[in-house]
C-alpha cells in the first residue's frame, strides 16, 4: 500500500476561456518524494500546482485525471475537497506578505488551523503548541506569535507561513516559488528549512520554480515544463549531468555558471511562446538548433528512453553527442581577464554617505561612507542584497539622488551636487554616464514609439545631433540587435527582452563612456537573460564602454565584471578582481553570499 | 506603548479639526459682508428703516469696527451659545435650530442604518456573485442610485408610494407618536438612503472583489479553512478598510441629501430651515444653521478618522525589524 | 524573478447594449440642446393662465404646468442648461486640477504641502451646503452656481490627478528622462500628462454627471437658474404643487435628470475600465 504512488496525474490539460495553458501533463509522486516542476513564465507551472489542490481561479478549467491516494480530485464536490486541503494537501505561495492576512497576528495564522482539536482546547495549550510550531521553522522567540506579518522581515514571515501551511500535518506540500521573493541569503535558509522539514516529517514535496539549479539541489526528480508541455522528466542528478532535451540544456547553459567565467553564454534565441501558438508540434522547435521538419509535424510525446528518464525530444539519440559537445565548450573557462588600462578613473566616489528622511525623525543611512572607482573600459560589479545601498549609489551617479556627504567625481567634473553644476558641466556629465533600469515593462514611456523615445534622447545633444537623427536611430537599433523596422513600434508590442534592448539603445544614444546597469536582467526570463548579458559583453568590446553592474546575482556578476565591490548595509566589505574574490572570499558576508547560491 | 501612539494620533486629528472650525466660522461670519449691498441691509432684510435705526443697528452689530474685531466679538458670542436673532420673527436662532434638530437627526440615523445594512450587504452579495446577472443588476442599481439625487428619488418615491399607492404620507414629520414618526420618515429616509447607498454598494463591491483575488484568500483556501471564516475574518475585514475610508464621503453625501429630502417631503427639519433661511436672505439664521451643520460634519469626519486609525493596525504599529 | 507580464492584447471591442443606449440617449439630449426651438412643439414661455395645470392631452402631450406652459417643450428646452453648465464645471474643474495636480505630484516639497492642505480643507467642508449658502447669499443664479461648483470640484479632482501623477513619477521611464537631462516642463507635459490623460477623461465624464445633479439640485431649491427659465431642476421646483394634477410635470424632468446622469456615469465607468488595463 505504501508503495503505490501518493499522487498520480494523467493527461492534465488546463485551459482558460480562450487559450490553452497546459496540454497532457503526467506526473507521479510517491510518499516522501520531492519533485520539481521547472519552467519559465507562461509554462503553466503555477496553474498546474493550483489544479492539483483544486484552487484554480474562476475561468480556468482542468481536464484529465488527478488521483490523490485513490481520490479523484477533479470530480470531488467542494464539500469533500475541503477536508483534503490543509490536512492532506497544503500549499505555500511566493510572497509571505501577500500570502498572510495583513490584519491578523502571526500566531493566529497557526491557531486558526488548530481550532477544534481537543488537544489544544485551552489557551495555554494552544499557545504552547503555536510556540512549538514556530520553533520547528526556526523561530525561537514565542513573542513572534503576537506580531503582525508586516512587522517581520521577509525571511521570518515566510517561516511563519510555512508553519501555518504545515499546521495540520499534511502529507503533501506544494510550494510555488517559495523563495523567489526573498533575498539571496534568505532564499538559501528557507530552502534548507523546507528540505529539513520535509525529511523530518516524511512529507512529499512539489516544488514549483524557474530556477533549475534550485530544483537540482532540493528535489529528487525534475519535470521540465515549457509553453504548457512537459519536455523532460528524470532524476535530478541524472538530468543535471546529462540533460536529454535541448531546452533543458539551453536552460542550464543560459544560467550563468557561478563557479567560472565563460567567454559567451549560450542564449536561446527568440522568446517563450504561448501554448496555443505551438499547438500540434514540438513546443520548442522554433528556438531549437536541432529542429527538423518532423519535429513540427506533430506533437512529440513524452517517451521513456531509460526506465526513469523521459524526454519529448524525438531526436535525442541522434543529437546526444552534439549536445554534450556544446555543453563542454560552453562551460570552458574563459581566458584570464584583460587588465584594465592604467588610465585615471573616470568615476571616482570618495566616502559617499546618503541619509534618507533625516528631517522626519526616523532616518535611514543607505550609504555609510562608500568609495569606489571605475576606470575607462573596465567593467565593475557592485554586489549586494536589498538594503545594501547599491541602487542608491547607482542613482547618485546619474543625478537622480544627491549624496549627503562625500565627493563624486565623474570625468573630471565634481558632480557631488548635480544642481550646482554649470549647464556645460552638467551636460558633460550626462553624456558620460547613463543608466539602464531593472524593470523592462516600465522603462519605456508606453505612449511613445521607439523612434520617439530615441529621438528625444538623441535630441539632448542639441540641434546638431538631430540633423542625422534617423540614421542614428537605425545605427542604435542595429547596435542592440533589433531590426530597423522596430523604430515605429510601441512598447506594448515588444517583449521584455526587446524593451530592455531599446532601453539600452536609449542609454547609448548620447555616446556615454559609462553605463550604470541596475539589475538589468533580473526581471527577464532566464533564456532571455543570457541574450542580454551577451549583448552587454559585445557592446563593451565594440564600444569600449565601462560598466558599473549592480546586481545581487553572483553568477551574473562573474560573467560580466572584471572587478567587484561587495556591499553590505551601506558599506563595502570586500573588493578586488572578480575571480580572486569569488575563489577566495575574505569577509564572512561574502562567504555567506557565495554559499547561498545554489550550485 | 501602543496606547500612547493611538492617543497621540487622535490628539493630532483633533488638533487639525480646530483650525478647520475656525476657518469655517470665519467664512460663515464673512457671509454678512459678501452679500451684495450694505451689511446693515442684509441684517435688516426688507424692513424699511430710518437712519437712526440703521445707526443703532450698526452699533449693535459692531459694523463700524474693523473686520477682525467684528469677527472676534461675534465668535465670542457664538462660543457662549448666542447665535443671534433671526431677521424674520426675531426669534433666537438657537431655539429655531434646537427644535428642528431632532427631526434631522432622526432622519439621518434612519437613513444611515439603511445605508450601512443594505449598502454593505448588497455589495457583498454582488462581489460573491461576480459576473452573474445578480451582480450586473446590483451594479446597475448602483449606477442609478448615484445618478439619482435624493430630490429626484424623493419625487419618484413620493409619487408611486405616496400618491398612487397611498401607502405613506407625502409630507410632514408625524407628531403623534413614535410609530407615526417612523411612518412619516420612511419614504424620506429611503430617498435619502438610496442615493448614498449606491456609493456604498459600489465601494464595498469593488473592495471585496479586490480582496477576493488576493493571495491570502488562495492560501487560506489551500489550508482548508471554512468559507465562513475566509469571508469574514479575511475578506470582509480587509475590505472594510477602504469602505470606512469612504465613509467620510458618505456622511457628507447623506447630509446634503438630507437637505433636499426635507424640502421635497416638507419635513420641518434643520435642512429645510437652512434652505428657507437662504431663500429669505435671513443672514443670522443662515450663519447659525451653517455653523451647526459644519460642526456636525467636522465632528463626524473626526470620529471616522479615529475609527479608521483604530482598526488599521498598520497605522498603529510601526515596522519592526527582526 | 519570473513574474513577467504578458504584453497587452487587444481589448474586446464590442459595445454592449446598455452602453449603446447611453450613447444614444446622450445624442438625443445633445440634439435637443442644440436644435431645441426646431424640435419643441411649442414655445416654453407661452403662459395660458386660463388653462392652468392639466394632464396630458392631444394638444399637450405631457400636459401643462401651473402657468399653462407646455411641459414637453420646457423639458426639451431644458436640455441646454443640463449640458452647458455641467460641461463647463467638469472641464473647468479638471483643467485647474490638472495643473495643480501635476505641480503638486511632481514637484513635491512645499508646493505639494500647500496645495494638499488647501485640498484637505476643501474636502472637509460640506460642499453642497457651502454651494447652497454661497449661491443663495451672493445671488447671481446659474453662473454663480457654475463658478462655485468649479471651485468645489477642483479639490477632489486635484487629489485624483495628483495620485495619478504619483503613480507615474517613480517609474523608470521618468528616471531615464531625468538622467538624460530632459527639462521638468517637458517631463510633465510630454511624458506624464499623456499617460494620465485617459484616466482624467474618464473622471471628467463622472464629474459631468455629478455636476448635472448638483446644478439641478440648486435650481430645485430656487437658487440656480432665473425664474421662468426652462430647466429640469427648476421645473421640479415649480411643479411641486401639481403633483396630483399633472405628475408628468415632475416625472418628466426628474426622469431626464436620472437618465442623463446614468448615461454619463456608465460612459465614465466604461472609459475608466478601458483605460486602466
Amino acid at each position: 500500500m505504501s508503495d503505490s504512488p501518493l499522487l498520480e496525474v494523467r493527461g492534465l490539460s488546463i485551459t482558460a476561456t480562450r487559450s490553452t495553458i497546459t496540454t497532457g501533463t503526467d506526473l507521479t509522486l510517491r510518499r516522501g518524494e520531492s519533485i520539481a516542476i521547472v519552467g519559465e513564465s507562461g509554462s503553466g507551472k503555477s496553474l498546474t500546482a493550483k489544479a492539483i489542490a483544486r484552487l484554480l481561479p474562476p475561468g480556468v478549467t482542468a481536464t484529465g485525471s488527478i488521483r490523490y491516494d485513490g481520490h479523484d480530485v477533479l470530480s470531488l464536490p467542494e464539500k469533500e475537497m475541503r477536508p483534503l486541503r490543509g490536512r492532506r494537501i497544503s500549499m505555500l505561495l511566493q510572497d509571505p506578505f501577500t500570502m498572510m492576512n495583513p490584519l491578523m497576528r502571526c500566531g493566529k495564522h497557526i491557531e486558526e488551523m488548530l481550532r477544534g482539536d481537543p488537544r489544544f482546547a485551552g489557551r495555554a495549550a494552544m499557545r504552547a503548541e503555536v510556540a512549538r510550531r514556530l520553533a520547528e521553522v526556526g523561530i525561537a522567540d514565542p513573542d513572534v506569535a503576537d506580531r503582525m506579518p508586516f512587522q517581520l522581515s521577509g525571511g521570518m514571515a515566510q517561516r511563519v507561513a510555512i508553519a501555518s501551511s504545515l499546521a495540520r500535518d499534511p502529507e503533501l506540500l506544494i510550494a510555488d516559488e517559495p523563495s523567489t521573493a526573498l533575498d539571496v541569503t534568505t532564499q538559501a535558509e528557507i530552502m534548507k528549512l523546507l528540505k529539513r522539514v520535509q525529511l523530518a516529517r516524511g512529507m512529499s514535496l512539489i516544488l514549483i520554480t524557474h530556477d533549475l539549479r534550485l530544483a537540482f539541489s532540493t528535489c529528487d526528480r525534475i519535470h521540465v515544463l515549457y509553453a504548457g508541455s512537459l519536455l523532460e522528466v528524470g532524476s535530478a542528478p541524472a538530468v543535471q549531468r546529462d540533460p536529454f532535451h535541448p531546452y533543458t540544456l539551453g536552460l542550464l547553459l543560459s544560467e550563468p555558471p557561478a563557479d567560472r567565467r565563460v567567454p559567451k553564454l549560450i542564449a536561446i534565441r527568440g522568446q517563450v511562446p504561448r501554448a496555443d501558438a505551438v499547438a500540434g508540434r514540438c513546443a520548442f522547435a522554433d528556438r531549437c538548433d536541432w529542429a527538423q521538419d518532423n519535429c513540427r509535424a506533430g506533437k512529440p510525446p513524452l517517451a521513456a528512453l531509460e526506465t526513469t528518464r523521459l524526454t519529448a525530444c524525438i531526436r535525442r539519440t541522434e543529437i546526444a553527442g552534439e549536445m554534450r559537445a556544446l555543453r563542454d565548450t560552453a562551460l570552458e573557462a574563459a581566458a584570464a581577464v584583460r587588465e584594465a588600462k592604467a588610465a585615471p578613473a573616470i568615476i571616482r566616489v570618495t566616502r559617499a554617505v546618503k541619509t534618507f528622511g533625516a528631517h522626519r525623525g526616523r532616518s535611514v543611512r543607505a550609504l555609510k561612507g562608500v568609495s569606489i572607482e571605475v576606470r575607462p573600459g573596465e567593467s565593475v560589479g557592485l554586489v549586494g542584497e536589498s538594503g545594501s545601498g547599491k541602487t542608491t549609489l547607482g542613482r547618485i551617479l546619474v543625478g537622480l539622488e544627491t549624496a549627503t556627504e562625500g565627493s563624486i567625481n565623474i570625468n573630471d567634473v565634481d558632480a557631488s551636487q548635480f544642481s550646482a553644476l554649470s549647464p556645460e558641466d552638467r551636460a558633460k556629465v550626462r553624456r558620460t554616464i547613463q543608466m539602464v533600469f531593472q524593470d523592462p515593462y516600465s522603462t519605456l514611456n508606453p505612449r511613445h514609439s521607439v523612434r520617439r523615445a530615441l529621438r528625444e534622447a538623441i535630441g539632448t545633444g542639441g540641434p546638431a545631433a538631430l540633423a542625422t537623427v534617423d540614421q542614428r536611430i537605425a545605427e542604435l537599433l542595429k547596435e542592440v540587435g533589433l531590426p530597423e523596422n522596430y523604430a515605429d513600434r510601441r512598447p506594448q508590442s515588444l517583449s521584455g527582452g526587446e524593451r530592455q534592448r531599446v532601453a539600452i539603445a536609449r542609454a547609448l544614444s548620447v555616446n556615454p563612456k559609462v553605463l550604470v546597469c541596475d539589475e538589468p536582467v533580473s526581471a527577464l526570463d532566464v533564456s532571455v537573460q543570457a541574450q542580454i548579458l551577451n549583448l552587454f559583453k559585445r557592446l563593451q568590446a565594440e564600444l569600449g564602454l565601462s560598466y558599473l553592474f549592480i546586481t545581487h546575482d553572483l553568477a551574473v556578476v562573474r560573467q560580466i565584471a572584471d572587478r567587484i565591490y561587495v556591499l553590505y548595509l551601506g558599506e563595502i566589505v570586500e573588493e578586488g578582481p572578480t575571480e580572486e574574490v569569488m575563489r577566495n572570499p575574505q569577509h564572512p558576508y561574502t562567504r555567506r553570499l557565495l554559499d547561498s547560491a545554489p550550485r | 506603548m501602543m496606547r500612547e501612539g493611538v492617543a497621540g494620533l487622535i490628539l493630532r486629528r483633533i488638533a487639525v479639526a480646530i483650525p478647520l472650525l475656525f476657518l469655517i466660522s470665519l467664512g460663515v461670519f464673512a457671509l454678512v459682508h459678501i452679500a451684495p449691498g450694505d451689511p446693515v441691509r442684509a441684517l435688516l432684510g426688507t424692513r424699511a428703516s430710518d437712519p437712526e435705526t440703521l445707526n443703532n443697528l450698526r452699533e449693535k452689530y459692531h459694523l463700524n469696527d474693523p473686520f477682525i474685531v467684528q469677527y472676534g466679538k461675534w465668535l465670542w458670542q457664538v462660543l457662549q451659545g448666542d447665535l443671534g436673532r433671526s431677521i424674520n420673527g426675531n426669534r433666537k436662532v438657537w431655539n429655531a435650530i434646537a427644535e428642528r434638530g431632532s427631526i434631522t437627526i432622526a432622519l439621518s440615523l434612519l437613513g444611515t442604518a439603511i445605508v450601512l445594512v443594505f449598502g454593505i450587504g448588497l455589495g457583498m452579495i454582488a462581489a460573491f456573485k461576480r459576473g452573474t446577472r445578480i451582480d450586473r443588476a446590483m451594479v446597475m442599481f448602483g449606477v442609478f442610485g448615484i445618478s439619482s439625487p435624493a430630490f429626484v428619488t424623493g419625487i419618484f418615491l413620493l409619487y408611486f408610494f405616496g400618491v398612487v399607492l397611498g401607502w405613506f404620507p407625502t409630507f410632514g414629520a408625524g407628531d403623534r407618536n413614535f410609530v407615526d414618526r417612523l411612518w412619516h420618515l420612511t419614504l424620506p429616509a429611503l430617498a435619502l438612503a438610496l442615493s448614498v447607498m449606491a456609493i456604498v454598494v459600489k465601494i464595498t463591491r469593488a473592495a471585496m472583489i479586490e480582496e477576493l483575488d488576493k493571495d491570502y484568500v488562495t492560501f487560506a483556501r489551500a489550508r482548508g479553512l471554512s468559507a465562513t471564516r475566509i469571508t469574514f475574518a479575511y475578506v470582509l475585514r480587509n475590505a472594510l478598510i477602504p469602505v470606512i475610508t469612504a465613509a467620510g464621503i458618505v456622511v457628507v453625501g447623506l447630509l446634503a441629501s438630507a437637505i433636499y429630502v426635507e424640502v421635497t417631503f416638507a419635513l420641518p427639519g434643520l435642512g429645510s430651515l437652512t434652505v428657507d433661511a437662504v431663500q429669505k436672505r435671513d443672514i443670522p439664521l443662515i450663519q447659525g444653521t451653517t455653523l451647526v451643520f459644519s460642526c456636525f460634519v467636522v465632528a463626524i469626519n473626526l470620529i471616522i478618522d479615529v475609527v479608521y486609525t483604530l482598526i488599521d493596525p498598520r497605522i498603529r504599529f510601526g515596522k519592526v525589524e527582526s | 524573478m519570473t513574474a513577467v507580464t504578458e504584453p497587452a492584447r487587444g481589448r474586446k471591442r464590442s459595445l454592449n447594449l446598455s452602453l449603446a443606449l447611453c450613447f444614444t440617449l446622450m445624442a438625443v439630449v445633445i440634439v435637443c440642446a442644440i436644435f431645441r426651438s426646431s424640435i419643441a412643439p411649442d414655445s416654453p414661455f407661452t403662459q395660458r393662465l386660463e388653462v392652468g395645470d392639466k394632464p396630458p392631452s392631444a394638444e399637450f402631450v405631457a400636459g401643462t404646468d401651473l402657468l399653462g406652459r407646455d411641459v414637453l417643450s420646457r423639458t426639451i428646452h431644458g436640455a441646454r442648461t443640463a449640458l452647458v453648465g455641467p460641461i463647463i464645471v467638469a472641464a473647468g474643474a479638471f483643467a485647474i486640477a490638472t495643473i495643480l495636480g501635476l505641480l503638486s505630484g511632481y514637484l513635491g516639497g512645499w508646493v505639494d504641502t500647500v496645495i494638499m492642505r488647501w485640498v484637505d480643507f476643501m474636502l472637509a467642508l460640506p460642499g453642497i451646503l457651502v454651494a447652497i449658502v454661497v449661491v443663495g447669499v451672493i445671488g447671481g443664479g446659474y453662473w454663480t452656481a457654475v463658478a462655485v461648483l468649479i471651485i468645489l470640484f477642483t479639490a477632489p479632482d486635484t487629489r485624483i490627478v495628483r495620485s495619478a501623477v504619483l503613480e507615474q513619477r517613480p517609474l523608470p521611464y521618468i528616471d531615464a528622462a531625468r538622467s538624460l537631462g530632459i527639462s521638468k516642463r517637458r517631463i510633465l507635459f510630454i511624458h506624464i500628462l499623456p499617460n494620465i490623460l485617459p484616466l482624467v477623461l474618464a473622471y471628467v465624464a463622472l464629474d459631468f454627471a455629478f455636476a448635472l445633479v448638483n446644478l439641478a439640485g440648486l435650481s430645485f431649491l430656487g437658487l440656480g437658474v432665473e425664474p421662468g427659465t426652462p430647466d429640469w431642476g427648476r421645473m421640479l421646483f415649480e411643479n411641486r404643487n401639481i403633483l396630483f394634477t399633472n405628475p408628468l410635470g415632475l416625472l418628466l424632468p426628474a426622469g431626464m435628470i436620472i437618465l442623463t446622469a446614468v448615461s454619463m456615469n456608465l460612459i465614465g465607468d466604461w472609459l475608466f475600465e478601458r483605460l486602466t488595463k
